[in-house]
């Protein structure tokens, strides 16, 4: 034995040090399943809010959700610049006649993405389909699925909620063909 | 391949992915690299804690099984780009932990040379990361899986009764739960039953749940099934008060029935089915504690462990009393690698490897590795939340949910929380088959994160 009881200490407490800061490594890597994804700011009017997400009042936010359905015609106005009304030309969008989602309003519109036959999550978790950072979309917010080939709307429980045509859904909705479908700031639209 | 060419075609390139795949694998290589740096660690203080110096044989075996894990995280990088980064470190630092007890375990029965049980472990664990490579290069898409559901609840019950084959089987202390191959050694096919079992559950009740969440009585707020839908829950049952039984193995028994269980109640998301089977459950292990005697001599040990007459007993309970004084001893920062004496307790390095740990790595240490656990287990049920099929979500929790509840099972049993059953803590305790089994698991949970993750995406 030509190791002394200090060395011996030492390399112990050493041993459990580096076991501890193994882990904690590991925590810090995955910060964002324990606490969320960071937020982006919104534009400066919206900062009051941006500083309390889970508090925002929709009424205070220009392109907040709206409270009643009879108040979404101005967003959906704003928001399809296509001209769609919801659900005039025909029809539910299902497997067969539903190709693509298209961003309608928010930082990115205009853009598109390709319908599988996959469910589709919408949320600001970074393993979503469609992720969505703005101080209004919750970290799962709602899925896209198909339901003996319709596409169906489902909220899942998000604080802002969803919209659909200006309706907040609550039930799983069929989504008719070119209906707004609105996330926080963005909507999107289901087409051909 | 076919999804990245049509998001390729669909207008200038509107769709990005939101991380780097690279950038998943570069932080695994560095936990990896922490986590070989670990190991290694381990086995010096083993060495200097025993010998008083440094002996370079057996660092090299654990060069070589550090580079395994290397070539499992290069077989990542192509064939699963996406896949979780945190679960492999995790079991590499489980496995090489298990190994230097094991190691120290060998130094103080003075066993060494290649036919002692850390040689023995280490050539295990190779066999182990190696299936789990072959795994994650033939599975590259679990759904695949669910096609074989029927195949593989089949296999799983025959493997689960392979060691009642007279001239296959093996009685070891009590339990017929090994098959023996001559001199090679003996497995234990239990351990990969439970993989293709909880392939079977998964795929069998993305089937059937309907029949199985909707119709039913209201009795007392709770909705409770059919009597004729009681069918399923009640097989499995049998199953495992069959192994009570004929294998006299209490744990493997809990293991699979709470397996279905929880993949049951995450399937129809209904509290009744729980209360039920964990009714039908304490039912069967109070009668057998009633008539099997090998089950109440358990409880006897469990709730009366310190009285002279059970410690003394032919069977009794001796080395669960061992394991605590050897757990109290250890204190909140143990006694350091080698300087305890774990190996007075019988069976150190399997059953026991959890108070050999606490002894000489105390509480802090024992902490650490139930974090370890934890990680592993939370990651599990994280790719199940994240999972877009039915099938991957029951599969990744059900696979995870295994591990924990094993690690419930021998942890609780060594610490006097449940009474003691047999059976292995995943990666840590000497045994091949439990290795090889675990090592599947993680290899399943890999492939199913990086198809959670890779599958079209559009970050606003």
């Amino acid at each position: 034995m030509n190791v002394s009881e200090l060395t011996l200490l030492v390399l112990r407490i050493g041993f459990l040090l580096l076991l501890w800061m193994f882990i904690f490594g590991i925590v810090y890597a995955l910060r964002s399943d324990l606490f969320g994804q960071r937020v982006r700011k919104m534009s400066t009017d919206a900062a009051p809010a941006a500083a309390f997400p889970a508090s925002a009042v929709p009424v205070a936010v220009p392109v907040a959700a709206p409270a009643a359905p009879d108040a979404f015609t101005a967003p959906v106005a704003r928001a399809s610049p296509a001209g769609a009304n919801s659900g005039v030309d025909g029809g539910m969008a299902t497997a067969q006649n539903t190709t693509r989602l298209v961003i309608t309003s928010g930082p990115k519109a205009g853009t598109e993405f390709p319908l599988g036959a996959d469910t589709i999550t919408i949320g600001r978790s970074s393993d979503s389909s469609l992720v969505i950072r703005d101080d209004y979309t919750s970290t799962h917010h709602a899925r896209l699925m198909l339901w003996n080939d319709e596409w169906m709307l489902q909220d899942l429980d998000s604080t802002n909620g969803t919209f659909l045509a200006g309706a907040r859904v609550t039930v799983p909705t069929k989504i008719p063909l070119n209906a707004t479908v609105k996330i926080g700031a963005t909507s999107f639209e289901l087409r051909r | 391949m076919s999804k990245a060419s049509a998001l390729k075609t669909s207008r200038d390139e509107p769709v990005r992915r939101l991380h780097l795949p690279q950038k998943l694998r570069n932080l695994e290589l560095f936990l990896l690299l922490i986590a070989c740096f670990i190991n290694a660690s381990a086995v010096m203080l083993v060495q200097l804690g025993t010998l008083g110096e440094l002996d370079p044989t057996l660092v090299l075996l654990g060069a070589g099984l550090s580079a395994l894990v290397i070539g499992l995280h290069i077989v990542l990088r192509f064939v699963a780009r996406d896949a979780d980064p945190f679960i492999l470190p995790i079991a590499t630092v489980l496995n090489g932990i298990g190994i230097a007890m094991i190691y120290r375990i060998d130094i103080a029965d003075n066993q060494g040379g290649w036919e002692s049980a850390a040689v023995r472990q280490t050539v295990w664990s190779a066999l182990a990361i190696f299936s789990a490579i072959v795994v994650l290069l033939v599975i590259r898409n679990h759904r695949v899986l669910f096609r074989y559901t029927y195949i593989a609840g089949l296999v799983g019950v025959l493997l689960l009764f392979l060691p009642l084959v007279p001239g296959l089987g093996k009685e070891i202390s009590g339990a017929r739960v090994w098959i023996s191959f001559g001199n090679f050694g003996t497995f234990q096919p239990g351990e990969i039953a439970k993989i293709a079992l909880a392939v079977f559950f998964a795929g069998y009740l993305v089937r059937n749940r309907d029949s199985l969440s909707m119709v039913g009585k209201k009795i007392l707020g709770a909705r409770f099934p059919r009597f004729r839908d009681l069918g399923p829950i009640l097989v499995v049952w049998a199953l495992s008060m069959s192994v009570i039984i004929f294998q006299r193995d209490l744990g493997t028994a809990l293991l699979y029935f709470g397996l279905f269980l929880v993949m049951l109640y995450l399937a129809t998301g209904r509290l009744s089915w729980v209360v039920l089977g964990m009714g039908l459950f304490l039912g069967g292990a109070l009668i057998a504690s009633q008539t099997l005697n090998y089950v109440n001599g358990r409880f006897t040990n469990w709730l009366d462990a310190l009285n002279p007459e059970v410690y003394n007993a032919d069977g009794g309970s001796f080395q669960l009393v061992q394991g605590l004084f050897g757990l109290a001893k250890g204190g909140l920062l143990g006694t350091g690698w080698g300087q305890g004496r774990p190996e007075i307790t019988p069976v150190p390095q399997s059953d026991y490897i959890i108070a050999s740990l606490g002894e000489e790595l105390g509480l802090a240490g024992i902490f650490a590795i139930l974090a370890l656990y934890l990680l592993f287990v939370a990651r599990g049920f994280r790719i199940g939340f994240a999972g877009q099929d039915d099938f991957g979500k029951l599969l990744s929790v059900g696979l995870a949910f295994v591990v924990a509840l094993q690690c419930f099972i021998v942890i609780g049993g060594v610490t006097r929380v449940i009474p003691l059953t047999g059976l292995t803590t995943p990666f840590l305790a000497a045994g091949g088959s439990s290795l090889v089994a675990n090592w599947i698991i993680a290899a399943l949970l890999l492939r199913l994160s990086d198809t959670v993750r890779n599958q079209p995406r559009l970050v606003v």
